[in-house]
């Protein structure tokens, strides 16, 4: 690839982030979300092995044609009241069809099944970003229009989505694959609050954000792509797979660490709008997905099985220190003491 | 609804429905995803002329580029996925798959 594509490629991706995040008027809004996904297309399809392409070719179809949604429920929304603000989406069947197309660019589960397999087709960088930075602006026009939203589907939706990624993450043993389906149960998270408190929403997102983003930088520092590389890195970077065991546990959303945050809040805000039972519900599912969590944890430390082992035992090479994953290791397991500053501050 | 509403909904519609459940071949999928966007550039040009906002006039321009970037970028994809998998036919991409 030509050395200056890759700067122009980082310039975009920002760009339409911004574009997206800091517009008023739906048509802006589109146009962030085209400039998105046309940027990050050449990063998926970067190495031209089939698997990238076809990885490319299903992100292309599923994200043109969500967009083409999202921009045709704002011309049915301004046919109909006559207005192009995002905050103002009062038409119900465009408040339904931005539900279904924001859905589908996020991943939720009704139209979950392009997102693992994109993933595995990606490199762990671009999956990095896939997952984080590329659902920032669909869930920043979601918050902008929660207060015309469903609460009745986007909690089915919710619970689906938790429910779903942790059942069909069970049986993975490529980590990219796993990651997605965390991903998706921790949508399910973001989206069963959306409604009722869009800054606790927004709240998880960013913690989100900052745990899978360590998790996939130690992934991508130890070329960790299945469960058996794993199992053997542990003479190539002990202190890294020890950090990486309390990041994954962090993900799972266990109390002393940062990510029962989210959850501690979402809970008790869904307790206090009287919704019991989908909190009950939501709580049960997410120990689907700890064991997955458990399973990678298991496997990032000594712990071994009892039998011979297969692998190769991998050489400890020194390589220097990456600051960027140690900040966000720090950050993803250390934040919980500060959990009221931080809710103060979103 | 008016007529004219009523034209470009179901040419949204329909060709939305095309690129659903009609999954043989890649360039139809292109091809379907073309006419969604031109239908919604003829809602896009009715709406300033209905409501009498002239400044509006801009926006369908705008949609039109990107939709034209968006099916350049489609059949950039369908020549690489036609030169890896031997077809353009949507069955064939199926490695991912868990």
């Amino acid at each position: 690839m030509n050395p200056h594509t890759t700067p122009v490629l980082a310039i975009s991706l920002a760009l339409g982030t911004t574009i997206t995040i800091s517009s008023n008027h739906w048509v802006l809004a589109w146009t962030g979300l085209e400039i998105n996904t046309l940027a990050i297309i050449p990063l998926i399809s970067k190495s031209h092995h089939p698997r990238a392409v076809e990885a490319a070719t299903k992100y292309f179809l599923t994200q043109a044609a969500a967009s083409a949604l999202v921009l045709f429920s704002s011309i049915t929304n301004a046919w109909a009241t006559g207005q192009w603000d995002i905050t103002q989406l009062n038409h119900p069947t465009s408040c339904l069809l931005l539900t279904a197309a924001i859905a589908i660019k996020l991943g939720l589960v009704p139209f979950h099944f392009w997102f693992p397999e994109v993933l595995q087709g990606s490199p762990l960088m671009t999956a990095l970003l896939l997952s984080t930075l590329m659902k920032f602006p669909p869930l920043t026009l979601l918050l902008m229009t929660s207060k015309s939203l469903n609460p009745t589907l986007l909690t089915a939706m919710a619970l689906a989505s938790a429910a779903l990624g942790g059942w069909m993450g069970l049986n993975q043993t490529q980590t990219r694959k796993i990651l997605a389906f965390s991903s998706i149960s921790h949508l399910g998270w973001i989206a069963i609050i959306l409604v009722y408190n869009p800054k606790l929403a927004l709240l998880t997102f960013y913690l989100y954000t900052i745990m899978t983003s360590a998790v996939f930088m130690a992934l991508n520092k130890i070329k960790a792509l299945n469960l058996s590389t794993i199992l053997t890195s542990w003479t190539k970077t002990p202190m890294l797979n020890a950090t990486l065991m309390l990041m994954l546990l962090s993900l799972a959303g266990l109390p002393p660490l940062t990510g029962f945050m989210p959850k501690w809040l979402i809970i008790q805000e869904l307790i206090k709008q009287e919704m019991t039972p989908a909190a009950m519900a939501i709580a049960m599912l997410s120990l689907l997905s700890l064991f997955f969590y458990l399973r990678l944890a298991y496997h990032s430390t000594i712990t071994l099985p009892p039998n011979s082992s297969n692998h190769m035992k991998q050489w400890y090479t020194s390589k220097p220190p990456s600051t960027p994953t140690a900040i966000l290791a720090s950050l993803s397991i250390l934040l919980l003491p500060l959990s009221p500053m931080i809710h103060a501050i979103v | 609804m008016s007529p004219l509403h009523l034209s470009f909904c179901s040419a949204f519609v329909l060709s939305g429905l095309g690129l659903a459940f009609h999954r043989t071949h890649l360039v139809s999928a292109l091809l379907c995803l073309e006419s969604m966007m031109l239908s919604m550039f003829v809602g896009l040009t009715m709406w300033p002329i209905e409501n009498q906002t002239p400044s509006f006039t801009m926006v369908p321009i705008i949609m039109l580029t990107f939709s034209a970037c968006e099916a350049g970028t489609g059949l950039a994809i369908l020549v690489a996925s036609t030169r890896t998998h031997g077809s353009d036919h949507l069955h064939n991409l199926s490695l991912l798959q868990c």
